[in-house]
């Protein structure tokens, strides 16, 4: 089982499906392996915030229901003999098509999802207790095309930041070096698929929070152009900007996904028929194609000379692919940052007004007046990074400030968009960096430059409403840390991007699984971040196993208590209680025993967060201090213009 | 504190209303499927949108655009093709989303006016107005023959989503001062409201109470709104602001709440001037302040005091494409336009002889204008002579009955059309007395019959012949000698009980008329 | 650096967004919030006369509208069911008025 268990972990969309369609195994297999390994190896990664065990139990066993009654019909299926099988296995690919496209494929999704039964915190402490009571659109399409739901992911609170580091519940690490972010908002989603405890995540991007971590973690992340995929059920952050998007190791596995969410949602009035299958046109090449490359990007300050050079090899296998590489410019591209700093804030601002402890939410207790009990609740709900964006909003929104900084960043909207539209006159896709460097270390200080160049990359495409997605092009250089190039659409042909990328996967090779999680049997085990080692350990929690898999099969905690139908983690009347949860994941995956057995780590869920960020992980610079930053970078680059 | 007759001999009142109607008659809420029901058990009508819950997303419903166009259309505005809807941000427990949802600048309706006719004792309000020569103009008013007609400016109609209902607990009367908790309950959430805001050109209380009942006709007839004031799908609040005749300069203005019928609006309207010109003929300063009406204590309080312009932080809802109405929609809409009272009262008038004011009176409501139109095309070529009777009998005797009958439908009502022009003729033609009348109206509703069968039953056809009613006149003179001397000794007023004698003799089926024209001769 | 708030904005702002502050973290939201506005500078220098703005990035789209259809709800129990508090079907809040509250 353990051999097949890591098996599954490195299988597209096409492997399982077609071994379920051979009956080479059941979907009960490949979602119980999915679960096994989450338990397993997720302490490692902490990826998952919950995970929803009977939920894709019964998922895979209604697939599998589907599969043997399908099989059971074909006259003469158990006799043995060729054309017995042959006409089994047809009876079951057909079974398995009506399943939908994911039929069958594990699936999780960022915890800003909502899910009907399941927590959505989105990382806060303001929604820890939460139990949604209806499903987002997204979601709900994941799973009716047959996707087996696996849980919930990791982010950074409300999606404010760009590693993880300021969920509540602590970070995620990064599976290709556990010393190293992620990157975020959606690292949650993006660890999953790099350490191959699931096929296809789903994220979310507001400013580059798909694209960044898919980069960091070397995985497809597409954000399709805003409208493609409905909002509806995820919770706001940038309601103009956000936009959901599928994480997967291969072009076409994200191509699929990304069928299976897209498309006009009667619930979402931002959102719009996507057209065309997304996976129909992958293998067409890009002979005659022409691919923009941006100078101004290429030269940009702070962009690592790996990453640049990645640009520049996928640019010169594009060339020999047959594309044409045509050089564009895209003169307002900087003003993306500050409009995005205006917009951003604004609309979450609005989107937070809600969490005030009357309908749901983090309620602070023995409050006799209303203005007290809002106030404590929306200080101690939210962690500093929402408190800083809330409160910027609602200045730059107030009377008088909304013209000098609002009306004008939405004016620069219009000539980002315009830009992006006259590029695109000239070609049908653009090749940019995602981010100018590969992760970074847990309260590494990184340069200021690279932040603010890093946002650069992403946020003109939110502000402009294109399409573009990471493509994993291999290891950097220097770092040897995974690096993914940008390729952006324009807005409503994101089959552009998804074909130019299928084709350099063709020359990369689709993204693997982290070296470390693949084979568990024999993982080597990271060193562990020397203070996390150190950190408390949850009261219920059992230690980490040293061999065998003793704790294997130990439900998730936060599953056991779903599966109970109650709900002990959530607070009653308002003295909210924190969903129970344990100190952060100590990195620590010792080595396997003899005979291909997996070692396991008892995955440790919900970090307490009594102070904000966990101990070993400084959070990510905050806001003023990027900007802060970025103001000064953005002088060198005027400077250096000049 | 003076009269109000005598403040606004010495201030003008310068009043602007912001009228909130709910979109009752429409199956849903706003911005979600919910159904719209008033008075249903707490948080049954919700879902993630109007609970606010995280992730949901809004999405208008088309009945209420309509709607808000249709009104516009009503009431002269320009509809403005091209707009969207904003987010006014302030956090109060009864908004799920601590957002309302509410237009900006561009409303779907902008710039719009009503006519006003304003006569009777109303007109009297406003100083000097009768005074004045039929069909000369003065400020936003015509001189008419009843009174005056007033122009007045409507700003805009924008369409909104209500908030939720509170109940304040632990304080008196379910007040919210002293209150120890509240509760509340989302049903009312996201309920479609339009909200009409007049240019400041009201200049009596008065004409502020014909606004807004000549509104709300409108809003009956277009059938948006059931505009009930006592469930609250009707509000109305007041800015009022005085200044001295003469003067150009306004003045500070107070807001006015809580005037939850046409009796309130006035009565809070008129309190409110009265109170302002005390203050400032004592020198004092009137406060931009939000003051609620207290019917029962017949005065307004204060609210709260408006240090600063309340800033909403309004700006575009992201969640909400903008719109940009195809002339084809506006024309559908223009279309299901029903005739306006004014239209349907010029109409009367002219068609059937009516006077203006009753053809104003029978349009009040969409159901007793309906019921006369019915009426008169029963009576096919006696219309026109049946028009007069006919109206006199909805105006005073239907409406009675139906204010009477609290929420009774007259189109559901044993009273048909083809009853009601019976009884009319019966009545005309002197076969019943008008007394007699009102008691076949009532037996017509009480038991659900034809006039004719009534009056068959209890035999009360009218008698006229004079031949008959000599002998009954004879005799009654014959009996009281001594009252008959009186009379002729100039005791007059005897008359009436002569006449009553008659009467009793005749169980009440005398022609009044005939007997009175016979005392006179037999006692002269 | 430009003192675009004083600690007194400051407080302000966070009473109108609702979010209790000590004099501490208002201090240090003080310098956040001048240091990220300061950085903001570049968006009111740009010459945009006669640019329209884009509020919505869904290029022509309009004129999103649902019939009006009623669709079953929550029904009480679950409308209630992650209320912090809550009394006889309604969610309940403590005195709104406190002291020195309005409306």
């Amino acid at each position: 089982m353990a051999a097949t268990r890591d098996a599954f972990a490195c299988m597209g969309v096409r492997d399982i499906q077609a071994g379920l369609a051979a009956r080479e195994f059941s979907a009960r297999e490949v979602a119980a392996s999915a679960l096994d390994r989450v338990r397993a190896l997720d302490g490692a990664t902490h990826a998952f915030l919950e995970t929803t065990e009977q939920m894709a139990l019964e998922q895979a066993e209604k697939i599998d229901a589907a599969l043997s009654a399908a099989v059971a019909s074909v006259p003469g299926a158990g006799a043995a003999g060729a054309a017995g099988t042959r006409a089994a296995a047809e009876a079951a690919g057909a079974a398995l098509a009506a399943c939908g496209p994911l039929a069958g494929v594990p699936v999780a999704f960022k915890d800003n999802m909502n899910l009907a039964g399941t927590h959505t915190t989105c990382s806060s402490r303001m929604l820890a207790a939460y139990v949604s009571p209806y499903t987002a659109t997204c979601v709900a399409r994941a799973i009716e095309a047959g996707g087996i739901p696996l849980g919930k992911l990791n982010m950074d609170e409300f999606a404010f930041g760009s590693s993880t580091e300021t969920s509540a519940f602590g970070p995620s690490r990064n599976p290709w070096d556990l010393q190293r972010v992620p990157g975020g908002s959606s690292g949650g989603s993006a660890a999953a698929v790099a350490a191959g405890l699931a096929t296809v995540t789903l994220g979310s991007d507001t400013g580059g929070s798909i694209r960044q971590p898919g980069s960091f973690c070397g995985v497809v992340a597409v954000k399709p152009t805003y409208g493609v995929v409905s909002r509806y059920g995820v919770v706001a952050f940038g309601s103009s900007l956000d936009q959901v998007g599928p994480f997967a190791r291969s072009v076409a596995d994200a191509a699929l996904a990304l069928d299976a969410i897209a498309g006009r949602d009667p619930l979402d009035c931002t959102s719009q028929e996507a057209g065309a299958g997304f996976a129909e046109n992958l293998a067409e090449g890009v002979r005659g194609m022409r691919v923009g490359v941006v100078p101004a990007f290429m030269e940009a300050k702070g962009l690592t000379p790996e990453v640049r050079a990645k640009v520049e090899e996928a640019a010169g296998h594009l060339r020999a692919l047959g594309a044409d590489i045509v050089e564009v410019e895209l003169p307002n591209a900087q003003a993306a940052m500050s409009a995005y700093y205006v917009l951003g804030p604004c609309e979450a601002f609005s989107n937070l007004a809600r969490f005030d402890s009357v309908r749901y939410g983090y309620c602070d207790p023995g409050h006799a007046d209303l203005g007290g009990q809002y106030e404590a609740s929306r200080a101690k709900g939210f962690g500093p990074e929402a408190r800083r964006r809330i409160m910027l909003g609602s200045y730059l929104l107030s009377a008088g400030v909304y013209e000098t900084y609002y009306y004008p960043a939405q004016q620069v909207r219009t000539l980002i968009t315009q830009d992006y539209a006259r590029a695109f006159e000239q070609v049908d896709c653009i090749l940019a960096p995602v981010s100018p460097r590969t992760a970074f270390r847990f309260g590494e200080v990184s340069d200021p430059t690279d932040m603010y160049l890093s946002d650069m990359f992403t946020i003109s495409i939110n502000i402009a409403g294109n399409g573009g997605m990471s493509l994993p092009v291999g290891l950097g250089a220097e770092t040897g840390l995974p690096v993914g190039v940008q390729l952006i659409s324009p807005q409503f042909k994101d089959h552009n991007m998804l074909r130019v990328a299928a084709a350099l996967e063709t020359v990369y090779g689709p993204a693997p699984v982290a070296p470390d999680f693949r084979e568990c049997a024999t993982f080597e085990a990271p060193a562990a971040i020397p203070d996390a080692a150190e950190a408390v350990p949850g009261k219920d929690l059992p230690g980490l196993a040293t061999d065998g898999d003793a704790a294997a099969g130990a439900p998730v905690q936060g599953a056991t208590n779903k599966e109970k139908g109650g709900s002990p983690m959530r607070s009653e009347g308002c003295e909210a209680s924190e969903r129970s949860m344990a100190e952060p994941p100590a990195p620590q995956v010792k080595r396997g025993g003899e005979g291909g057995r997996a070692s396991s780590a008892a995955p440790t869920k919900r970090v307490p967060h009594e102070q904000g960020s966990p101990v070993d992980c400084p959070g990510e610079p905050g806001l003023s201090e990027r900007l802060g930053a970025a103001e000064d970078a953005r002088s060198q680059v005027e400077k250096a213009g000049e | 504190m003076r009269k109000l007759e005598e403040v606004l001999q010495d201030w003008e009142a310068v009043i602007g209303l912001e009228i909130h109607a709910e979109l009752t008659t429409l199956e849903t809420k706003m911005f979600c499927n919910c159904k719209l029901e008033f008075g249903a058990e707490p948080n049954t009508h919700t879902c993630p949108v109007c609970l606010g819950l995280p992730g949901a997303l809004p999405v208008p419903n088309k009945a209420a655009i309509e709607s808000i166009v249709l009104a516009g259309l009503a009431t002269n505005c320009d509809i403005e093709k091209r707009t969207m809807f904003y987010r006014k941000n302030y956090m109060y427990p009864d908004m799920a989303k601590n957002f309302q949802t509410t237009q900006g600048p561009v409303a779907f309706c902008m710039r719009g006016h009503l006519d006003l006719d304003v006569d009777g004792i109303a007109a009297k309000e406003r100083p000097g107005a009768l005074g004045r020569e039929v069909g000369e103009a003065w400020e936003n008013a015509v001189r008419t023959d009843e009174g005056y007609t007033a122009h007045v400016g409507i700003t805009r109609i924008h369409m909104e989503e209500d908030a939720g209902k509170m109940v304040h607990v632990g304080g008196g009367e379910g007040r919210i001062a002293g209150a120890t908790h509240s509760l509340v309950d989302y049903n009312r959430a996201g309920t479609p409201l339009i909200e009409l805001v007049t240019e400041p050109d009201l200049r009596t209380p008065e004409e502020a109470r014909l606004f807004m009942q000549k509104l709300r006709q409108i809003y009956l007839a277009l059938g948006i709104s059931d505009c009930s004031m006592e469930e609250g799908s009707l509000r109305c609040d007041g800015n009022v602001s005085l200044r001295r005749r003469g003067s150009g300069k306004l003045g500070v203005k107070t807001e006015l709440k809580n005037m939850n019928s046409f009796k309130n609006l006035h009565d809070g309207l008129a309190y409110e001037i009265c109170r302002q010109a005390e203050v400032l003929e004592e020198g004092g300063q009137i406060y931009q302040e939000t003051r609620h009406w207290d019917p029962s204590a017949k005065r307004t309080i204060v609210m709260r005091v408006k240090e600063t312009a309340d800033d909403y932080r309004l700006f575009p809802e992201p969640d909400l494409a903008p719109y940009d109405l195809t002339d084809e929609f506006v024309e559908r809409v223009r279309a299901k336009l029903p005739e306006l009272p004014d239209a349907r009262a010029a109409r009367f008038a002219q068609t059937f002889g009516l006077a203006a004011y009753d053809a104003r009176h029978l349009v009040e409501h969409r159901s007793t204008a309906d019921f006369f139109e019915a009426c008169m095309e029963c009576a096919g070529e006696d219309a026109a002579a049946l028009a007069k009777p006919v109206a006199n009998l909805v105006i005073n005797d239907v409406t009675a009955w139906l204010n009477a009958q609290k929420g009774a439908s007259l189109q559901a009502s044993p009273l048909t059309p083809a009853r009601a022009v019976a009884l009319v003729r019966l009545v005309s033609a002197g076969e019943l007395s008008s007394k007699q009348g009102k008691e076949v109206f009532a037996a017509v509703l009480e038991e659900d019959r034809d006039p004719a069968a009534i009056v068959e039953e209890r035999g009360m056809k009218q008698v006229s012949d004079a031949g008959a009613i000599e002998g009954v006149v004879d005799a009654v003179l014959a009996a009281n000698p001594d009252k008959v001397e009186q009379y002729r000794g100039g005791k007059t007023g005897l008359l009436g009980f002569f006449v009553g004698q008659c009467m009793k003799e005749m169980r009440g089926q005398g022609n009044p008329k005939v007997i009175n024209e016979l005392l006179a001769k037999k006692l002269g | 650096m430009t003192q675009h708030l004083t600690e007194r904005d400051v407080r302000g702002i966070a009473e109108y967004a609702r979010i209790g502050l000590s004099d501490a973290e208002v201090a240090q939201m003080t310098i956040d919030l001048n240091a990220i506005i300061d950085s903001l500078k570049p968006i009111t220098e740009y010459d945009l006369a006669g640019v329209p703005p884009t509020f919505h990035p869904i290029g022509g789209l309009s004129n999103v509208m649902r019939e009006d259809a009623e669709e079953a709800g929550f029904p009480q129990a679950v409308a209630l069911e992650n209320a912090p508090k809550q009394q006889d079907g309604c969610f309940l809040v403590p005195s709104i008025l406190g002291e020195g509250g309005d409306r």
